[in-house]
Parts: C-alpha cells; structure tokens; sequence
C-alpha cells in the first residue's frame, strides 16, 4: 500500500469512527444538539445560502400568534457592549401564513422544525394549537414563548405565573399530542417553580434563557435609545448568566433543559452542555456569524475526537462542582 | 450573496472623518449592482465588542480592477475599528445585500440628491446611469467642506452637479433641499433618487407631495443581521384602509417609494 492510499485508508476510518452527536431531550430525538433559537433565523431560507440547513439539530420558527402582529416601533434595535438589545415586539404574518407559505418552504429544506407560538391568553394559546393541528406530526416540537420581555400583554405579564404555565402547557399538550418546550424567562425569579408547573403541565423540556430585560440612554437626547424604552439583551454580554440559569435549573433535574444565551462558539456550546443543557441554542450569533451552525456542529465533533470521546451525551451535565 | 473575505487594497482618508476603502472581491464585481450594500464584521475573529455588522452602500465598482469601494463616515466604535485597517488587512463581509436599482425602463433624465454619507448609493447609480446614457444631475448638500475630495470622483462621472454646503466652504452656500425646491420645474419630467438625513428626506417628501415624479428614497437604519430574518431595521409605511405596516429596511428595501413611507 502506498503513503497516499494509506493516508486515504486512516482518513476513512477517521471519518466512520462514529461520534455519536444525536441527543434526545425527554422524547424529542434530535440528530445533534444545535439547535437554532427563536426570531433570530427565519425558516432557513436566507442561511440556506449559506450552508445546509437540514443538517442542524433543529430551527425554532419566530413567535407566531394567531392573527398578523405589527411589532413595536423603530427604533427596535440598540448595540451594547458585547450585547444587543432588541424591542421587536414579535412582529410575524400570524400562524396561518406561517402554515399556507413559510412551513412548506421549511418543509422542502428538510429543516426539523420547532414551531414557537405565542399567545396573550389562554384562549388564544389553544386556538394556535388547533391551528397547527394540520402540520404537528411534520414538526418537531412546540415552543411556547412564554417570556417574551417586548410585549405588554400577555408574554411575561401573564404568562410567568406558575399556575398559568401549567395550564397553557397543558391545554396545548392535550390539543397536539406533540412534546412541548417551554421557554422561560431569566427575568423571573421564580424560574424553578416555572420549570415544575411547565412539567406538571406535560412539558418535554425547558428552553432557557430568553432575552434579559434591558435599557440603554442617548445622553445628548435624553431618549431611551429604544422606542420601547426598554428591551431584552443577548449576546456574549449575558452568556454567564444563562450559564448559571441552566446550571441552577438542569441540576434540579426536573425537565431537560435546552439552554441558550450568548452562545458565539463551540467552546461557549461546550460550557452549556458540561454545565446540564440536553442541547444549545444559537440565537444572536446568527446575525454576525452566518455559518455559526455548522460551525459549532463541526467543532463539537472535533472536540469530541481529541478527547477520545464516542457520544456527546458523556459530556452533559458532567459538571465536576 | 456569499460570505466573504475580501483584501482591503486601500483605505484613503478623505477628511477628518470621511474615509474611502477599496476591497478586492471579484464576486462582489459580478454580482453587486446600485443600491445594494455590504455588512461589514468591525472587530477582530473572536472579539465580540463592538458585536454587530455594520452595513455600508457600495459606492463604487471597478470591474476591470475586481474592486469595489464603500465610502464611510467615522461615527462610532466600527467605523473607528474599519478606520485603523490597511491596505493588505482582509476584512470580513456578507453581500450583495438588498434590492437593487434596476434603471431599465426608467426615465432618461435622473435626478439624484444626497444628504452628507447619502451620496454614498448614489454615486454607484449615477455611474450605472452614466453607462445607460441617461442625463444625470447631482445635488448634494453637506455641512461643510469634508466632502471637498469626493467631488474630484464625481468629476470623473462628467455629469452636472450642484454642492451646496451649510457653511458655503465649497459649493454654493445653503440647503441642497431650498435649490431642489426652487428648482423644481428644471427637473420635471425626472425620477429622483433620494439619500441622506431623515430631516431631509421629509423635506423633498414634502416637495414632491403634488408632482407626478416618481421618487425613490434609500433608507438606512441599525440593523442587526442584515438577511431579512431579525425584523430589527424597519421603517413605517402605508398600508391599505389608512393603516400603517413595518417593512424591513435590508430585505425589502432599502430603496422606497418615497410616498409610502412615513416619517414620525
């Protein structure tokens, strides 16, 4: 055998070693742990330019409601250091042009969808489910945004009260028999009990954390420097944050906990996972890193190989404290 | 548009805060036509401070070089970083972003008018007009003298233009928008292209209330991802039944017709 065919040989073999990247979180089977959050990656089409987007763990559809919303004035957006403060106000075409254009779009991607809903009450949160009745065997999963910090109604104002998460759990679980995510704010304190009304109400998992409340001031305007005075901030600014908030939540052991919040790097998905989260979400990351998805797929099987480590699932949680 | 990294060939300082850089990217060549932009990556691999992309207007091509070039006003922490590279320094870039200009079927006559860094878009459009053998006029209107050196690049489009500056250091002094006002009935018959300061952009919105022109306007605004997906970038326009909607300024624009869009 010759140096080259020799060389080919190792990089086969290399190649078919099988790291295992495949997770499940409680009955969601995914074929990696990346998954791609909510408002911050449309449906694939735009990244689509950019790699293959069906190769990702899963993408997490923006917030739809059940009727078109317009989404709060400009400006919506303000930079901070390391982080990015955004008042969007869940601006989307309402669930129906969600499941008519968007979804058969994703669907052709082959993109593994988790669609993100977003109700201001109880009503409107099971007629979201009636609505994806439809496409709920074509989708993944379902993630109740039950945290946005942008909108007055609904959102956090109603939807952080332990008793109402069971209840708009439960009502959806029951209507599409599909697992459900429940993402939680950090802007709550009562974020543990959140996570035991979300699992007495049949949740799957826990998506944390969402945007942390925020402002910022134009010292020569006197003017917040969002129209909606304040908004939620992500970016590596509060990556400790959602690190300690997955750390306090998935030790706890009471549902497993998708965590997400500044993630910009394998090394940054890496600390989530040894620290408890079933997998990562990449949120903010998208908008400066295009290619961050496959990028951080890459590099957690890299990492894996130069530990000599088969499955990534010997990693999660394996925070020696 | 692709993800790019492009070799800066220079990064000429035309004033205090105005600078000129020019980025090797035969794709951009190719594929890049006017009115479309660039989202530029302001910090060093890893660095996250300051975090987002800044979007620039391609303001020039030069094809037979595989050149294009951005013209850019040093305001904040980006700028300041894109201000320290040099020639040979890659710089990282997603484009061509955005709708363009498309001037086939347009009018022969074109009027551009550009507000300070708004005369960035514009130059690539006259020269794209210039190359169609449209008549082109240009009116730009600054505060002051920083724009001196750019006039020697729309010398080289030889076209008619008029600079007007608050301070009268070069051109006439005065508003750009009093000189399109008062010579309104010179350009009739002419589509407008507007770019620069929302003060001014009411203005010839309001100029051009009753006239049958047709009036495109760029609009800039901070954005985040600059693909379409964050809705971070919008600008108010009218709706059906006297309703407003948000449209986003890097997907669906950033050309407007001026009389859909309001300005608060």
């Amino acid at each position: 055998m010759t140096d080259k065919q020799n060389s080919l040989f190792v990089f086969i073999e290399e190649n078919n070693n099988d790291i295992n990247l495949s997770v499940n979180i409680g009955k969601i089977h995914l074929e990696n742990p990346v998954i791609m959050c909510s408002g911050t990656f449309g449906y694939g089409e735009e990244y689509g330019q950019f790699y293959n987007t069906a190769l990702l763990g899963a993408v997490t559809t923006k917030s739809y409601s059940l009727k078109p919303e317009k989404g709060n004035p400009p400006p919506r957006i303000c930079e901070t250091p390391a982080g990015l403060l955004n008042s969007i106000g869940l601006q989307n075409d309402g669930i129906d042009c969600f499941i008519k254009k968007h979804f058969p779009e994703a669907e052709r991607r082959g993109i593994k969808l988790i669609l993100s809903l977003f109700g201001s009450d109880m009503d409107e949160f099971s007629e979201l489910a009636y609505k994806v009745s439809e496409i709920k065997d074509k989708i993944v999963a379902i993630e109740l945004n039950l945290s946005c910090p942008n909108v007055k109604e609904g959102g956090i104002a109603f939807s952080s009260v332990p008793a109402d998460i069971k209840k708009i759990v439960r009502s959806v679980k029951r209507i599409l028999k599909i697992p459900v995510i429940a993402k939680l704010s950090p802007n709550q304190h009562n974020l543990i009990e959140a996570a035991v009304a979300a699992e007495k109400g049949g949740a799957e998992a826990i998506s944390i954390i969402n945007t942390v409340v925020g402002m910022s001031v134009d010292i020569e305007t006197f003017k917040p420097r969002l129209a909606n005075v304040t908004g939620g901030l992500s970016g590596p600014a509060i990556k400790p944050i959602a690190l300690a908030k997955v750390y306090s939540l998935a030790k706890e052991k009471i549902l497993p906990v998708i965590g997400m919040g500044g993630i910009f790097s394998v090394e940054d998905a890496l600390e989530f996972l040894i620290a408890g989260a079933s997998a990562v979400g990449i949120g903010t990351a998208n908008f400066i890193k295009y290619d961050i998805g496959v990028t951080i797929i890459d590099g957690l099987r890299e990492y894996l190989k130069r530990r000599k480590i088969h499955d990534i699932n010997e990693i999660i949680g394996r925070l020696e404290v | 548009m692709k993800l790019l990294n492009g070799e800066i060939i220079s990064n000429e300082r035309y004033s205090e805060y105005l600078y000129k850089m020019v980025i090797f990217s035969p794709y951009i060549c190719r594929e890049a036509r006017p009115g479309q932009f660039v989202n530029i990556r302001c910090a060093p691999e890893g660095i996250y401070d300051p975090l987002l992309r800044r979007p620039f207007s391609i303001f020039d091509i030069e094809e037979k070089f595989n050149v294009f070039s951005i013209l850019y006003s040093v305001k904040g922490r980006g700028t300041e970083f894109m201000s320290h590279l040099e020639k040979g320094d890659l710089i990282d870039f997603i484009g061509p972003l955005g709708n363009y200009i498309d001037l086939a079927g347009t009018k022969n006559n074109v009027l551009l008018i550009g507000g300070g860094i708004g005369i960035a878009p514009l130059y690539l459009l006259a020269k794209q007009a210039v190359v169609m053998k449209k008549n082109v006029f240009f009116a730009a209107g600054f505060k002051d003298k920083s724009y001196q050196k750019w006039e020697d690049d729309l010398i080289e489009l030889k076209i008619d233009y008029t600079i007007y500056t608050e301070d009268g250091s070069i051109g006439s002094k005065g508003m750009i928008c009093d000189y399109i006002r008062s010579n309104i009935k010179l350009f009739n018959g002419y589509d407008v292209y507007c770019c620069g300061p929302k003060e001014m952009l009411k203005t010839i919105q309001n100029i051009y209330t009753k006239s049958s022109n047709r009036v495109s306007v760029l609009l800039e605004e901070k954005m985040a991802c600059g693909v379409g997906v964050c809705n971070g970038c919008v600008v108010k326009v009218k709706h059906v039944k006297g309703e407003f909607r948000y449209k986003r300024i890097c997907k669906d624009g950033p050309t407007f017709d001026i009389r859909e869009v309001i300005f608060d």
